[in-house]
C-alpha cells in the first residue's frame, strides 16, 4: 500500500510539469517548502507537545540569513541556506534551554515575544536587513544552470523536500521520537522512565529550528525578495493553524495542512479577502472536534473503508 | 527628561495595566489564557468607528454601545468556545483562543479592509505642561479612565457581596456551587468584565495608532505584564503594566527608539525565566 503510494507520487512529480501551468509548479513548491517549515512546528508542538509560537521566527532566520551569507559573503545560495539553518538550529537549541522550566502559555508567550524580538530586529537593523524596503535574494545556481524558473525550482526543490521529510520520518520513528512522544504526554512519567527532558525539549526545538530555517530558506527563492512584514506573530500563529487542520503530530498533518494554507485562497477566488476568516473558523472547530486533523480523518475514513469492504466480503 | 519620559510611560503602563487586568481576571476564573483578547480590543474601537463615524451616533453613546457589544461577544465567546472546552489539554485551549482572536481580526480586515480610518480623541490632543511634563489632555484622559477603572475594579471584587462570590468562584469552583453560586454564570460575568475592559483599552489606544485590524498585538505588552506579575495576581498586574510602560519609554527616550519593543520583549523574557511564576507569585505547585 504504502508502496503503490511512492509510485504514485514519483509519478505525479514527474507528471506535473508537463501538465500543469507555471503557476501550478509554483503552487506545489510553495506547498513543499510551507511543509518543511510546518514540519517543524509538528515535530516541536504535535510530537513533543510543546507550544512553540516560533516558527515564523525561524523561518525568518533561515530565509534572511542564507539571503546575507549569500549576498554578504558571495556564497553560493544552497550553502548559505544549509548554514543559515544549522546556525537557526543553534538558536533554537540556545532559546530553548531556558525556556525549559516554562510551559503551556507562558511557552507560547515567550515563543511569541521571541518572534517579535526578530521581527523587530529585522525591521530596525536597516544597515544589515534594508529594514521594510525588503532584500532581494541571490538565485540559485547549481552546476552553472541558473535555478529561477517555475519548473526549474520545481525540479530542485520538491526532491530536496521528500529527502528532509525521509529524514524526519526517520527521526520520529527512532528513540528520539518515542522520546518526544513521552514528553508529550507526560514529562513526569517520562522523566521516570529515564528520558532526559532537558536534552529532548531543547534537541525537538533545534529540529524544529532547522526544519523551519531551511524551509525559510527555500522559500525566499521562490518569493526572490524577503520583506521582515512577512515575518511575524501573524506567521506564526498560521504555522499552528497548518498543524492544526493538517494533523497533529505526523509528517502527513504537515504537508496536508500546507496544501490547505496555499490552496485555501485559490479555492476561495472572489472571496478570498475572507480567507483569514476562514482559517479561524476551521482552526477551532479542528482542534476542538478532530485534533487528528484533516490527514487523521482522512486515515481514519480509510481504515472505515477497509473494515467496511472486510465485512461485506 | 527624565520626568517626560516617566509621564509618557506611566499613561502607556497603565493602559497596559488594564489589558493585563482583563487578562488575569479571565486566567484567574477559568484558568483560560485568552490570546485573543486583543482582538477584543481591537473590536472595542471598530465598533466605536463604525457607531460613531459611520453611523453618526454620538461619541459617548457610541462608546456605551461599543462596550455593551464588547460585553456580549465575550459572554458568547465563553459560552460557545470555553465551557465546552474547559477539560481539554492546554495546548486545545491555547489554540482555540488563538483562533477566537484569529476570526475576530480577519473577520475585521475581510469587513473594514486594511483601510486607515481616523479616530476620534476623548480630549484634545494639545500637550500642556504639568509639572514639568508635556502632556496632553487625551493622555490624562487614558490615565484617568485606566485609574477610574482599575479603583471601580478593586471596590466591586474587594468589598462587595457580588465581588465575593466572584473571588469565591475563582478559588475553589466545587466550593462555590455548593454554596449555591452559579459558577458559569460568574464565569460568563467575568468575561463580560474583562471584555469591556478590553473594548475600554482599545478606544483609549485607537487616536494614538492608526487604527487597524492588526492593533490588537499590542496586547502582548499587557500579557507581558500580567506574566510580569503572575498570572492570578491582580495588583500584580497593574505593578507590572505600569513597570513595562516606565521601563519601555525609558529605553525609548534614553537607548534608541527603535530597539524599544525588542528591549521590553527581552526583559520579560528575563524576569520569566528567573522567576517563572511572575514577580508577585507563588511558586505554583503542579500537580501531577
Amino acid at each position: 500500500m504504502r508502496r503503490l503510494a511512492y509510485v504514485l507520487g514519483i509519478v505525479a512529480f514527474g507528471v506535473s510539469p508537463l501538465v500543469l501551468s507555471d503557476y501550478g509548479l509554483y503552487l506545489l513548491t510553495l506547498i513543499a517548502v510551507v511543509s518543511l517549515i510546518a514540519l517543524g512546528q509538528n515535530i516541536v508542538t504535535g510530537v513533543a507537545g510543546q507550544a512553540s509560537l516560533a516558527q515564523g521566527a525561524f523561518a525568518a532566520l533561515g530565509g534572511y540569513g542564507a539571503a546575507l551569507l549569500a549576498t554578504k559573503l558571495g556564497m553560493p545560495i544552497w550553502l548559505a541556506i544549509l548554514l543559515a539553518a544549522l546556525a537557526a538550529a543553534v538558536i533554537g537549541y540556545l532559546v530553548a534551554l531556558p525556556a525549559l522550566r516554562l510551559e503551556g502559555p507562558y511557552l507560547a508567550l515567550v515563543t511569541l515575544a521571541f518572534t517579535a524580538i526578530v521581527q523587530t530586529v529585522l525591521i530596525q537593523w536597516v544597515a544589515l536587513t534594508n529594514g521594510s524596503l525588503g532584500l532581494e535574494v541571490p538565485a540559485l545556481t547549481l552546476a552553472g544552470r541558473l535555478i529561477k524558473s517555475s519548473t526549474a525550482l520545481y525540479l530542485v526543490v520538491l526532491p530536496v523536500t521528500a529527502a528532509l521529510i525521509v529524514v524526519a520520518a526517520r527521526v520520529l520513528d527512532s528513540r528520539i521520537g518515542r522520546a518526544f512522544d513521552a514528553l508529550r504526554q507526560s514529562e513526569v512519567a517520562g522523566r521516570t522512565a529515564g528520558i532526559n527532558p532537558v536534552r529532548y525539549k531543547t534537541l525537538a526545538f533545534a529540529i524544529s529550528a532547522f526544519y523551519g530555517a531551511v524551509g525559510g530558506g527555500l522559500q525566499s527563492l521562490l518569493t526572490a525578495f524577503l520583506s521582515p512584514e512577512t515575518f511575524g506573530i501573524l506567521e506564526s500563529i498560521y504555522y499552528l493553524v497548518v498543524i492544526v487542520i493538517g494533523g497533529l503530530g505526523g509528517i502527513g498533518g504537515a504537508v496536508v495542512g500546507s496544501a490547505v494554507l496555499v490552496l485555501l485562497p485559490e479555492v476561495l477566488g472572489p472571496f478570498r479577502q475572507y480567507q483569514g476568516m476562514v482559517y479561524g473558523v476551521l482552526l477551532l472547530a479542528f482542534i476542538v472536534f478532530a485534533p487528528r486533523g484533516v490527514y487523521g480523518l482522512a486515515l481514519q475514513l480509510g481504515a472505515a473503508a477497509r473494515r467496511a469492504a472486510l465485512i461485506a466480503r | 527628561m527624565l520626568v517626560q519620559a516617566v509621564a509618557s510611560g506611566l499613561i502607556a503602563g497603565s493602559i497596559y495595566a488594564l489589558i493585563a487586568l482583563g487578562f488575569v481576571l479571565i486566567y484567574k476564573s477559568t484558568r483560560v489564557v485568552h490570546f485573543g483578547q486583543g482582538e477584543q480590543l481591537m473590536l472595542g474601537a471598530y465598533l466605536v468607528l463604525v457607531l460613531h463615524t459611520f453611523a453618526g451616533l454620538p461619541f459617548g453613546v457610541a462608546v456605551f454601545l461599543a462596550l455593551v457589544v464588547a460585553a456580549v461577544v465575550g459572554v458568547l465567546i465563553d459560552r460557545l468556545v470555553c465551557a465546552p472546552i474547559l477539560r481539554t489539554p492546554p495546548l486545545t485551549k491555547i489554540v482555540a483562543m488563538l483562533a477566537v482572536g484569529l476570526i475576530l481580526r480577519e473577520g475585521t480586515r475581510a469587513a473594514l479592509g486594511s483601510n486607515a480610518y481616523p479616530f476620534p480623541f476623548l480630549l484634545s490632543p494639545v500637550p500642556m505642561t504639568v509639572a514639568g511634563a508635556l502632556v496632553a489632555p487625551a493622555n490624562l484622559a487614558v490615565l484617568g479612565v485606566c485609574l477610574t477603572t482599575m479603583a471601580v475594579l478593586f471596590v466591586v471584587f474587594g468589598h462587595t457581596r457580588v465581588g465575593q462570590a466572584l473571588r469565591a468562584a475563582c478559588e475553589n469552583p466545587t466550593a462555590a456551587t455548593l454554596s449555591g453560586i452559579s459558577v458559569p454564570f460568574v464565569f460568563s460575568v467575568i468575561w463580560a468584565v474583562a471584555s469591556v475592559l478590553a473594548g475600554i483599552a482599545g478606544i483609549l489606544i485607537a487616536p494614538l495608532v492608526i487604527l487597524n485590524p492588526d492593533m490588537g498585538f499590542v496586547a502582548l505588552k499587557g500579557w507581558m505584564a500580567a506574566v510580569t506579575g503572575g498570572f492570578t495576581s491582580l495588583p500584580g498586574a497593574v505593578i507590572g503594566g505600569v513597570l513595562i510602560g516606565v521601563i519601555e519609554t525609558l529605553s525609548g527616550t534614553f537607548v534608541s527608539t527603535a530597539v524599544k519593543d525588542a528591549t521590553t520583549y527581552a526583559l520579560i523574557i528575563l524576569v520569566l525565566l528567573s522567576r517563572p511564576s511572575g514577580l508577585f507569585e507563588r511558586q505554583a505547585v503542579k500537580k501531577v
